[in-house]
């Protein structure tokens, strides 16, 4: 727990975070504690960066198997300020409306950051979602295939952004599972 | 020729060689090499999409720095996005904070350059929007059960945080009815019955009814027991049923207010059409999403892959137990879907022979379950004729227990056989080899309709003890008077009883099966019978069944008993709180996991499937069976329904004819045929669409192919000019 400087959030900056972000009061303070207790002492919070570390430890993205690449979507260099971990969360809010987490959704899939979700991609995205040590090659081919059956309409067997973005929007779970409430400890 | 395929790149893109390695292509099955990525993500398909999302992108993403401001591209971006300041609200784009707030200010720089007019239009737009911003917060804190179905979500899942939504929904619907009843039928009572409006109640005596109808013996005996109190508060007997608990206690004819009367028969039936419809209209409101998003999919199976894998995670998980949990669910189901794909294979590479010997075992099955259903019904009869019989002897001649049991018969069958004829279906459905996803919606289906339709055949073995005499009486009143002077308040007790009893059970069994198994397993785990049986686990089927059971008895008796909801609203509080502590303190998650969208959708209709079964009984008694001439504000007409002719007569004769000229058959047969067309319509719409739908993506890989030949020749062309220009 680091002893930043308590400054309290002025006003007209809350507002400011309230205009540009999908996230409440509350849930800025929340996330303005947080980051107090996890800054290097001394500094003022516009001014402190967090590690990656730092953040994947946080309770909300700690057991989750996205969590690196979520960390390197919104930083910017390994390093998290407080308007990119306010980003983040406004992301991740409930009341985000469904482009911007198809967005993001699409840049935390892409692992090898080359614009598509290819094999490669759905490969590791089925193996970090099993979990398991005994995932055979036969299984992430098959669920690979049917993915890529469903939602690859140009037959590249890679899925663009259109095509994801078209496939999230028929998909019912998307905008319920795609949410973190708690930013806190 | 070098300078034709040089000027082959379109003009004003930064100019980059593309050199193709020969082990970056790979052949994909077209037969084609699929280009390496980088060259996709030149063409101007790809970049017009992502100027559309606004992102930034870079080249250096490496180094993770932004375009500069002076950037051409970026500054193309911004003019674009100021151009679209009224159609999206800044905080959509998918930019970071710093980039938004540069966005603003140059916004607002630029609204200076606007005339006044525009200038207020913007403010005023903005100022609205945050209000209703503000106030959409203010009534999330409104939200009831706010943070303790947050926290069920992020231990347990979205699975069984949808089940506590559900039943948050329950307790909103129950209070909005009674307090439609409230208004409708109680305030009006109670106001002139405390004398807090200076009212009057109106009594018209009926005309033409025999005497031996009104007679309405209260029942009192003259020494009462002490325990008789319990009785009467556990069967809605003796002191309860006079008082505004039960339709008997409504024998007003109208409420006389200073200027008008106020018709008490029309509030009641209407109040009853009000709560039905509304529930109707809410439920349908409710599960219009889950429907919208089946419609538009093509698929047949009900989740698809890429919900399950690009939807698979919750990302609200917080511990990670829940978390292992999740992963091995997941593994679980997506190993089911494989195998439910290969056994929907083999299924249709059945033989002929196959076949047959399957839809006759099917065939031979489902009479059995259809007969084990009708031996519950006629127990559930039996039960009812016995308990109504033996209901009518003195109080004071038997044993407080016999007492209590006689009374609670028709409930504690009805339990009993909810509880064996699930084991007995799951057990049949194995034989009728089915796909496992069928198999659990079949088992599921076969439950909920067992479980409702036993208040059905409840309410129906009443009906027809009610209307059914010895010799002489019924011709009388049209119903049995003699054993029910006042029927609907004997219905309306029946109805009460289920909902206590049922409550009763739950909590019975919450605290002497569950927490009891909870401690057995914490402490005497070494024995293997008790590591065998294992924790309690949360069945979300199970759970959703019981409280759409209580809501239909709710709907039913609402009728009979007014003031029945808002005993349901305290009930599914109470069992809100109980199966949150037993969620938590009791409960092993299981391991196959239901999935939200899937589950509302599942709620939804059970609910629905339970009020439609809930207005048939209704529909009849409202319409058939005469109304009680002793009890009730319905004394003066034949049967419930009467009241709306007779008020539709004492309209201005023009309303009149248009009312009855809406409910001829010569306007509701054309209605109906008109209807039937433009469904048919839609229906011819929606195929037609589907075709073109189908066009459509043939037509999309088809140019994708194409696209692929142009590039490989592209590139190939590169490759020789760059090996001339080697070579020269």
């Amino acid at each position: 727990m680091g002893q930043c400087l308590r400054h309290q959030m002025h006003w007209e900056d809350l507002e400011e975070y309230q205009a540009l972000t999908f996230l409440t009061r509350n849930e800025i303070l929340c996330i303005h504690d947080t980051f107090l207790k996890l800054c290097p002492p001394g500094k003022y919070y516009k001014e402190a960066t967090l590690t990656t570390d730092q953040v994947s430890s946080l309770p909300a993205l700690r057991v989750n198997p996205f969590r690196d690449r979520i960390c390197k979507v919104f930083s910017h260099n390994d390093m998290f300020s407080f308007e990119d971990v306010l980003g983040m969360a406004s992301v991740f809010s409930e009341q985000a409306c469904p482009s911007l987490k198809i967005e993001y959704a699409f840049r935390i899939y892409d692992f090898n950051e080359n614009g598509f979700i290819d094999e490669e991609d759905l490969q590791r995205i089925v193996f970090r979602l099993l979990n398991s040590d005994d995932v055979s090659e036969d299984l992430l081919a098959d669920l690979t295939s049917h993915v890529l059956n469903e939602s690859d309409l140009d037959n590249d067997n890679m899925l663009s952004f259109s095509e994801f973005e078209h496939a999230m929007a028929k998909s019912p779970d998307f905008m319920n599972s795609f949410r973190i409430h708690f930013w806190g400890f | 020729m070098s300078e034709s395929s040089a000027s082959a790149l379109p003009p004003g893109r930064r100019s980059r060689q593309t050199f193709i390695h020969p082990e970056n292509l790979s052949v994909d099955s077209s037969g084609f090499s699929s280009p390496p990525v980088n060259f996709l993500q030149e063409l101007p398909s790809y970049r017009s999409i992502a100027r559309r999302r606004t992102t930034i992108l870079s080249r250096d993403k490496q180094s993770g720095t932004l375009l500069k401001p002076t950037d051409s591209y970026s500054s193309q971006l911004e003019g674009g996005i100021t151009e679209n300041f009224n159609s999206q609200s800044i905080r959509k784009y998918a930019l970071n904070i710093s980039e938004k707030r540069r966005l603003r200010n140059i916004q607002e720089t630029q609204m200076k350059y606007l005339s006044e007019w525009d200038q207020w239009k913007r403010y005023s737009s903005k100022s609205w929007k945050r209000f209703i911003g503000k106030a959409r917060e203010m009534t999330t804190h409104l939200e009831l059960w706010r943070e303790d179905i947050r926290s069920i979500e992020g231990k347990f899942g979205t699975g069984i945080q949808s089940y506590f939504s559900f039943l948050r929904f329950l307790v909103l619907l129950n209070l909005v009815i009674f307090l439609i009843i409230f208004m409708l039928v109680l305030l009006p009572v109670l106001l002139t019955k405390y004398n807090i409006t200076n009212s009057t109640f109106v009594l018209i005596p009926s005309e033409d009814t025999d005497v031996q109808c009104t007679i309405y013996p209260i029942s009192s005996s003259g020494l009462i027991y002490f325990y008789s109190y319990v009785i009467d508060l556990l069967s809605g007997t003796g002191f309860l049923e006079e008082t505004c608990l039960f339709y008997g206690h409504y024998t007003i004819d109208g409420v006389k207010f200073h200027n008008f009367t106020y018709d008490l028969p029309l509030a009641y039936l209407l109040s009853t059409i009000a709560y039905l419809a509304l529930s109707l209209l809410w439920i349908v409101k409710r599960s219009v999403e889950g429907f919208k998003i089946n419609l538009i999919r093509s698929e047949e199976h009900f989740q698809s892959y890429c919900n399950k894998i690009f939807a698979g995670w919750d990302f609200c998980i917080t511990n990670r137990s829940m978390a292992d949990l999740k992963h091995s669910s997941l593994r679980y189901e997506l190993r089911a879907d494989l195998e439910e794909e290969r056994i929907r294979q083999k299924i249709a590479e059945r033989t002929s022979e196959e076949t047959i010997r399957i839809y006759s075992l099917r065939l031979f099955l489902n009479c059995i379950v259809l007969a084990v259903l009708a031996a519950c019904f006629y127990a559930i009869y039996r039960a009812t004729i016995f308990s109504q019989e033996h209901m009518k002897k003195e109080i004071d001649k038997m044993v407080f227990g016999e007492n209590l049991l006689i009374l609670y018969l028709p409930s504690i069958v009805i339990t009993l056989a909810n509880f064996i004829t699930p084991m007995i279906f799951a057990k049949i459905i194995h034989y009728e080899d089915y796909s496992p996803g069928f198999e659990i919606r079949l088992t599921i289906l076969r439950c909920v309709f067992m479980r409702l339709a036993t208040i059905c055949v409840l309410v129906f073995t009443l009906g027809s003890k009610i209307t059914s005499c010895d010799n002489y009486s019924c011709e009388l009143c049209g119903y049995n008077q003699k054993l029910y002077p006042c029927w609907e308040t004997q219905v309306g007790q029946e109805m009460y009883k289920l909902m206590i009893f049922d409550l009763i059970i739950i909590l019975a069994v919450t605290l002497f099966v569950d927490f009891p198994r909870k401690l057995l397993v914490t402490y005497c785990s070494s024995w293997k019978l008790i590591q065998c049986w294992g924790q309690q686990e949360f069945a979300i089927p199970d759970n959703v069944l019981g409280i759409v059971y209580g809501q239909t008895i709710c709907w039913i008796g609402a009728f009979f008993s007014p003031l029945l909801p808002a005993i349901a609203t305290l009930k599914f509080i109470i069992i809100f709180y109980v199966k949150e502590m037993s969620l938590l303190y009791t409960c092993r998650p299981s391991p196959r996991q239901f999935r939200a969208s899937n589950s509302n959708f599942f709620f939804l209709l059970v609910l629905l499937i339970g009020l439609c079964l809930a207005i048939i009984p209704l529909t009849i008694s409202m319409a058939r069976i005469p109304s009680s001439k002793a009890c009730g504000p319905f004394t003066n007409f034949n049967t419930t329904w009467e009241v709306v002719p007779k008020t539709v007569s004492t309209f201005p004769s023009s309303l009149q004819s248009l009312v009855y000229g809406v409910t001829s058959e010569a306007f509701a047969v054309p209605f109906f045929m008109i209807i039937c067309l433009i469904m048919f319509y839609f229906i011819a719409l929606a195929g037609a669409h589907k075709r073109v739908v189908v066009q459509l993506r043939e037509q999309l890989s088809l140019e994708s192919r194409d696209k692929r030949y142009l590039i490989q020749k592209l590139t190939e062309a590169q490759k020789d000019m760059k090996n001339r220009l080697d070579g020269q």
